[in-house]
């Protein structure tokens, strides 16, 4: 791979990048929800490229190959609970869309705060995934970074890398807001899902096929083909690692405020399917990335080792290589933006127009995009730091957003939850998670992952009872979504007249 | 049976999947152990998905 290749790589892909952003543009976005939900008018199969793109972060290809290296099929297994986690989006996806119809929400945060009657519910939730989020953003520019420099043999500097990552970050959420972002993520995520997959089989065809791959690893490496295998996944480290993923849905801001967006749930359910098709590809392609580096090197010093190997090797050609090379800073990029626009719009929306009351529509949106490079540069200082504690927090984000879901379940399905409950379950479950982190992450040998959701439920529950519910909110909330979830298409309501004459 | 009640098959699928492959398939060192069980699991689940969301096609937009 010679440096000039990559460059003119990275520079055809900024070109066809920055055109689709470009194109995705529908004159000026003068409001919260059209810059940062579309107007609630995107596609199913936009909807479905972006929510894969933005979720699967860098480290599907560089972090699940190396864990399937290290630790074996677990990581399959970790990855499919995840998987099935998302078909909360089947759940509570209408909910979260009729209400957001209804009311106007632009952040997930947003709503919570209406539905518990608590502005500071709001801004709890907001603070909140800003500590865990962006510090995850940083780790993930840091990688981009590490990947750019370890394959390029240093041609392409740590610091290149991760300023490069940023800049096309901030300008691809410039340009169009959330449209932009979206339609940047699909070719992205086009770009990834049909390069890994070539990989994948090339890579397996020079190994001797799936048959031979399978027999190299059950006669050299037969504890990878099952858990707890090599140890790396005994039962507890698999529950502390899959139940916060299992949640991530709506857990995470940026994609749960994606539920939100589709122009319809027709499209929801295009977005919803497109990306469990997707998942599932990119899932077994990744796995078995990582199952061919551990039959053809064996002996990697670290486990992070088997992407950049596997692409390097004299299965891949040099272009394949460079394309997947950019393809995974592209999807560190993707969720990067993704990240940075919620988060600005939680900060707007939610911190400062709560702190400032009566201020305009238009002034918060000033304030969102005043805020999408700050949080960019933040995340850039961290990621060049390289601080212990930001990888700590990152590795604490799964863990720690938990602190959400009892508030979000029962914002859907509990009227007796109250404000001060929701309140004290998100600052206490986060406050408790950094404490778990900070301090070895094992309480009665169980970890953070576990202990997360329990402490989250007991605060939520024990203090809404202790308090009183706001009964007209409540009231209100749950009346709008079954008001709106009752529409049912008129040729569908008059067949079924017809039906019943008949 | 409401078609969302089959939500509770995905919950069945997540509930099988810490529990066969580190039980009965914890000694199957070969490709249809716990790599199949888990790749026939991520199917199961999005067959479910197409099953379930079935009537979001007939909500009306309005």
């Amino acid at each position: 791979m010679t440096e000039s290749l990559i460059w003119w790589s990275i520079a055809i892909y900024l070109l066809i990048a920055i055109g689709i952003a470009i194109m995705s543009r529908q004159g000026p976005s003068e409001s919260m929800s059209g810059y940062f939900l579309g107007n609630r008018q995107m596609n199913g199969f936009v909807s479905a490229l972006s929510y894969s793109a933005t979720t699967y972060s860098a480290f599907m290809m560089v972090g699940l190959a190396g864990l399937t290296y290290a630790g074996g099929v677990g990581a399959l297994g970790f990855e499919i609970i995840y998987f099935a986690g998302v078909s909360l989006v089947a759940v509570f996806g209408p909910k979260f869309w009729a209400v957001g119809k209804k009311f106007g929400y632009v952040t997930p945060s947003e709503m919570l705060g209406h539905r518990y009657n608590s502005k500071h519910v709001a801004m709890a939730v907001s603070i909140a995934s800003c500590i865990f989020l962006i510090p995850y953003s940083a780790v993930q520019l840091a990688g981009v970074g590490y990947l750019l420099q370890g394959i390029t043999d240093g041609a392409i500097t740590f610091t290149t890398g991760v300023v490069l990552a940023t800049v096309i970050a901030i300008f691809f959420s410039y340009i169009a807001g959330i449209r932009s972002v979206m339609w940047t993520d699909s070719l992205q995520a086009i770009m990834m899902i049909v390069a890994s997959t070539l990989v994948a089989f090339l890579v397996i065809q020079g190994l001797g096929g799936f048959g031979a791959l399978f027999d190299t690893l059950a006669t050299e490496h037969p504890q990878s083909l099952t858990v707890p295998g090599p140890g790396l996944f005994s039962f507890v480290t698999f529950l502390g690692l899959t139940i916060p993923w299992f949640f991530f849905s709506i857990s995470n801001p940026q994609v749960s405020q994606r539920l939100f967006m589709p122009s319809s749930l027709r499209s929801m359910r295009h977005m919803l399917i497109g990306f469990l098709v997707f998942g599932f590809i990119y899932t077994m392609v990744s796995v078995l990335w990582g199952f061919s580096a551990l039959a053809a090197f064996p002996s990697l010093a670290s486990a992070d080792l088997a992407t950049p190997t596997l692409l390097a090797s004299e299965f891949v050609p040099p272009v394949l290589g460079v394309i997947v090379m950019i393809g995974i800073m592209a999807a560190a990029v993707s969720t990067i933006d993704s990240i940075m626009l919620t988060l600005a719009s939680m900060v707007s929306r939610d911190v400062y127009a709560n702190v400032k009351p009566n201020v305009s529509e238009k002034r918060q949106l000033l304030v969102g995009k005043f805020v999408v490079p700050v949080i960019a540069l933040m995340a850039l200082a961290f990621a060049e730091l390289q601080l212990d504690l930001i990888a700590v927090l990152s590795v604490a984000a799964s863990s720690g957003l938990v602190a959400m879901v009892p508030a979000l379940i029962g914002a859907f399905y509990w009227k007796r939850g109250t404000g001060v409950g929701a309140l004290v379950s998100v600052v206490g479950t986060s406050a408790f998670v950094l404490l778990m982190y900070a301090t070895g992450n094992s309480l009665l040998g169980l970890p953070a992952g576990v202990w997360g959701i329990v402490v989250a439920s007991v605060l939520f529950v024990g203090v809404s009872l202790a308090t009183k519910p706001h009964q007209a909110t409540t009231d209100a909330f749950f009346a709008a979504i079954s008001e709106e979830l009752s529409k049912k298409r008129s040729t569908t309501t008059d067949q079924a007249t017809k039906e019943a004459a008949a | 049976m409401k078609r969302s009640k089959w939500i509770w098959l995905v919950w069945a699928v997540v509930l099988l999947s810490y529990l066969v492959p580190y039980t009965l398939l914890s000694g199957v060192a070969l490709w249809y152990g716990s790599f199949l069980f888990w790749m026939l699991a991520g199917l199961a689940i999005i067959a479910l998905n197409v099953f379930i969301t079935k009537d979001f096609e007939e909500h009306s937009n309005d």
